[in-house]
């Protein structure tokens, strides 16, 4: 293993191939930091390019954009609050906060050094277990990923910071967004009132609406326009000694977290990062200060979304199957040149398979080397006033929301969310657990439907396999926890009551 | 004011005259629409033609994306355009499926357009995993014994994936479930994990598995044996006679383009047809590269829309 990834460094670090990588991470970091155009726009872009260039370095500079643009779009989340891409969603809800407590820059150094942890710690399973892991990853059929959504929704209600009743509300709200469009089983359309919702609301609409939109209302609504303190000293950037050894274990649960959720098809870096962040919310000593600036918070999505974007490359490279639209577009740029992905990738083009996965290892190194000098970079840009700022992010989150599906319908739509998302924030609801029910609902509803139709209906199934009877268990243990912690608190409470009674 | 429009009479004039004068044609840029994503198979294919066709025709070929509810949003759109020549569409099989498939269309499936030529046409392969089944006639023995017995994965409610699917059992009396996924790779893996028994989707998706010993490719579904794949028995020669399924890739333009226009557009389609390196690119994309006329291309879209809508109406699936 180790002998063929030295092999696959030996391709990558030739001159003509690491311009490639470099570039490749450059763009993805570029289109990473620019709210709503995500890596799949820019692969789509420069697949013609690739007519011209050999497999290997078209791989290198596809996957390059694709985990790059995973970097960028923590630093607009960070700075604005502007998701650059799905998985850095939950990046706001912690890193937002941080820079308004004038601490930004630490805020991108903390997210820049997870991110190569995560991605680092991805790149090292996928060397060591991409074979191990992608057994794993087959034996998870329609009942196992049912039971996995119902685990995530679960945890989806602790995501907010506000009571787990308004989180639930939201999630629902996301499920019901999350229906809009054909049903997957029957083919049936549902609250498809124009032809342009046959395809059900773009993730990126919602996004960019519920969170960046809704932020620039919410901020021109202000009173106060005083902009937020920015200090750019190095010493403010880099992590106390406390705080960096609080961010150990946030990073390495979120890396494993992620790894495990990048490597099963059609989950993907935006659902890791929901899970690492519920995670460390869910086990933290303090839950009380996520949501408000705290470092585990950002720390664990970070490394989780970097290492799910590594991780992702398991069923693509090993079984030539795509996880995602965007791996479908690398496969697309391989077949073009000749290969048939599959399982034979491995054997038959060793130096490409082994070119690539070395290509992330320099990579990411790459990406952390010109992040932590820009650091100083981005951060001034919170000193031009907001005023002057906010009309260009508006023109950039159109013209994002419209280089995804040319549609006029979804920039219209992306306007509305930012109302609605407004108002849900005056009314004091949180907008993360609507796009978690958005994203997990209808892949519940597929699966479970999947599996009803497989086995003919029979519920039994779901405790039969055993996968997903252990995935009932962590559900059923998470609820009985709730309820079990619910009463404690609620004795405590009563008490030293009954003490002054007496 | 009054001299500035008098002014842009004459320029608004000179702008709008090309469109009469349609010796010149092309005088200005055309497009090629598809109604899919930038990326997929459409995209590529719509790119190569646009590649070419700009030096043919001296004047930029653009490709545009106007994706949206399997295609029919860029029908829609297209056939709503001027038949003039300067916008084309790059149409796949589906077309001829979402004619079946759909209730109220925007538009008129065939009665709409100006057909030009298919460019590549290739069939689907029928897969299980390896060492299953012997054969496609031990496959339906299998499904006759034990009617609900066998799961077939297919990659989307109405796509030409489910619907051959749903042909096959019409035409041989085999009982499948079918269930659907989200996309060819999603149905790919459940083969591989298990969860379904049998694949029907194109090469792109079950050649490369087939390569490596994970699938047995069991027939397919062309009416002739597969040039590229001469060993595979089709199922018409097998299990039921007469079966042809074939997808496609073709342009197209609104009803009613003028016949010089329709002439020049035809000739130069089937020049960069002949073109060895077109040939190749299509290929790669699991095609085989095939140009014909405008009324073999229709004839071939009225007679998959018959067969559709008759598989649609037996199988009992719900019109959208």
């Amino acid at each position: 293993m180790i002998e063929q990834f030295l092999m696959g460094l030996s391709v990558v670090l030739q001159p003509e191939i690491l311009i490639y990588a470099f570039a490749g991470v450059i763009i993805g970091q570029l289109i990473g930091v620019l709210p709503g155009i995500g890596a799949i726009t820019a692969i789509s872009l420069l697949l013609p390019v690739t007519f011209y260039l050999d497999a290997t370095s078209s791989m290198i500079m596809l996957a390059g954009i694709y985990y790059g643009s995973q970097y960028g779009g923590s630093i607009a989340s960070i700075l604005l609050n502007l998701p650059g891409t799905p998985s850095s969603v939950v990046t706001c809800l912690d890193g937002y906060p941080v820079a308004q407590n004038g601490r930004a820059g630490l805020a991108l150094f903390v997210a820049a050094f997870s991110s190569f942890v995560g991605g680092m710690i991805g790149v090292s399973i996928l060397v060591l277990a991409a074979i191990p892991m992608t057994h794993i990853a087959l034996r998870f059929g329609a009942p196992e990923y049912a039971m996995l959504v119902v685990l995530g929704l679960l945890a989806a209600s602790l995501v907010g910071t506000g009571s787990q009743l308004r989180s639930f509300a939201m999630v629902l709200v996301g499920i019901a967004l999350g229906i809009v469009g054909a049903d997957a089983t029957t083919g049936f359309y549902r609250y498809v009132a124009m032809p342009e919702f046959a395809d059900g609301i773009s993730l990126v609409s919602l996004a960019m609406g519920l969170f960046g939109v809704s932020e620039i209302i919410n901020n021109a609504a202000k009173r106060d326009r005083t902009a937020p303190k920015i200090k750019v000293n190095m010493r403010d950037i880099i992590p106390t000694r406390a705080e960096a050894r609080s961010l150990g274990g946030p990073i390495l649960r979120g890396s494993s977290i992620g790894s495990f959720f990048g490597a099963l098809p059609g989950t993907g870096a935006a659902i890791a990062s929901f899970m690492a962040y519920a995670t460390e919310k869910r086990f933290s000593r303090t839950p009380e200060k996520f949501g408000k600036g705290h470092l585990p918070g950002l720390a664990a999505p970070e490394s989780a979304n970097n290492a799910a974007s590594q991780t992702g490359f398991i069923p693509t490279l090993t079984l030539g199957i795509p996880g995602d639209a965007v791996m479908a577009l690398i496969i697309g740029a391989l077949i073009l040149n000749g290969i048939i992905p599959g399982p034979r990738l491995m054997v038959d083009q060793p130096m490409l398979f082994w070119g690539v996965i070395a290509s992330f290892f320099v990579g990411n190194i790459i990406l952390l080397l010109i992040n932590i000098p820009l650091i100083r970079l981005w951060v001034l840009l919170l000193r031009i006033p907001y005023q002057k700022l906010y009309p260009v992010i508006i023109v950039m989150i159109c013209v994002g929301v419209y280089s995804h599906r040319t549609s006029v319908t979804d920039v219209v739509l992306t306007l509305a969310f930012g109302i609605l998302g407004y108002l849900m924030k005056s009314h004091r609801f949180e907008p993360a657990p609507v796009l978690l029910g958005f994203v997990l609902g209808p892949l519940l509803e597929d699966n479970f439907r999947r599996t009803m139709l497989i086995y003919r209906g029979d519920f039994m199934v779901f405790l039969e396999r055993p996968i997903s009877a252990v995935l009932f268990g962590c559900t059923a243990t998470l609820i009985l926890f709730s309820i079990y912690s619910t009463i404690k608190k609620h004795r405590h409470r009563e008490t030293p009551h009954a003490v002054k009674q007496r | 004011m009054l001299r500035t429009l008098l002014t842009a009479v004459p320029i608004t004039l000179a702008l709008a005259l090309p469109t009469f004068a349609q010796d010149s044609f092309p005088d200005r840029s055309l497009r090629i629409v598809h109604g899919f994503g930038p990326g997929g198979n459409a995209d590529t294919v719509s790119r190569i033609m646009a590649e070419q066709m700009t030096q043919g025709l001296g004047e930029p070929v653009v490709v545009e994306s106007r994706p949206g509810a399997g295609g029919t949003v860029a029908s829609g759109y297209v056939s709503g355009e001027d038949p003039d020549g300067y916008t084309m569409q790059l149409l796949v099989g589906g077309h001829a499926v979402a004619a079946a498939l759909y209730n109220s269309l925007p538009f008129e499936p065939v009665d709409d357009y100006t057909f030009l030529s298919t460019l590549g046409q290739f069939p689907f392969f029928i897969a299980a995993r390896s060492g299953e089944y012997a054969s496609i006639d031990a496959l339906i023995e299998a499904a006759l014994a034990e009617p609900g017995s066998i799961v077939i994965g297919h990659s989307g409610v109405g796509s030409t994936q489910h619907l051959t699917g749903e042909l096959l059992a019409l035409e041989t009396g085999a009982d499948f479930i079918h269930v659907p996924y989200q996309g060819g790779a999603a149905a790919s893996t459940a083969l591989m994990g298990g969860e379904v028994d049998l694949i029907i989707d194109t090469g792109t998706v079950i050649r490369g598995q087939a390569e490596a010993g994970v699938y047995d490719i069991l027939a397919v579904t062309s009416a002739d044996r597969w040039p590229d794949a001469p060993d595979v028995p089709t199922v018409s020669e097998t299990v039921a006679d007469g079966f042809d399924v074939i997808s496609w890739t073709a342009l197209g333009a609104p009803a009613g383009l003028p016949e010089n226009v329709e002439a020049t557009l035809s000739a130069e389609i089937a020049r960069v047809m002949a073109m060895d390196e077109v040939q190749t690119q299509i290929a790669a994309l699991g095609a085989r590269p095939q140009g014909s006329t405008g009324a073999e291309l229709k004839a071939l879209i009225e007679r998959q829309i018959a067969v559709w809508t008759e598989v649609i109406d037996t199988a009992e699936i719900e019109r959208r």
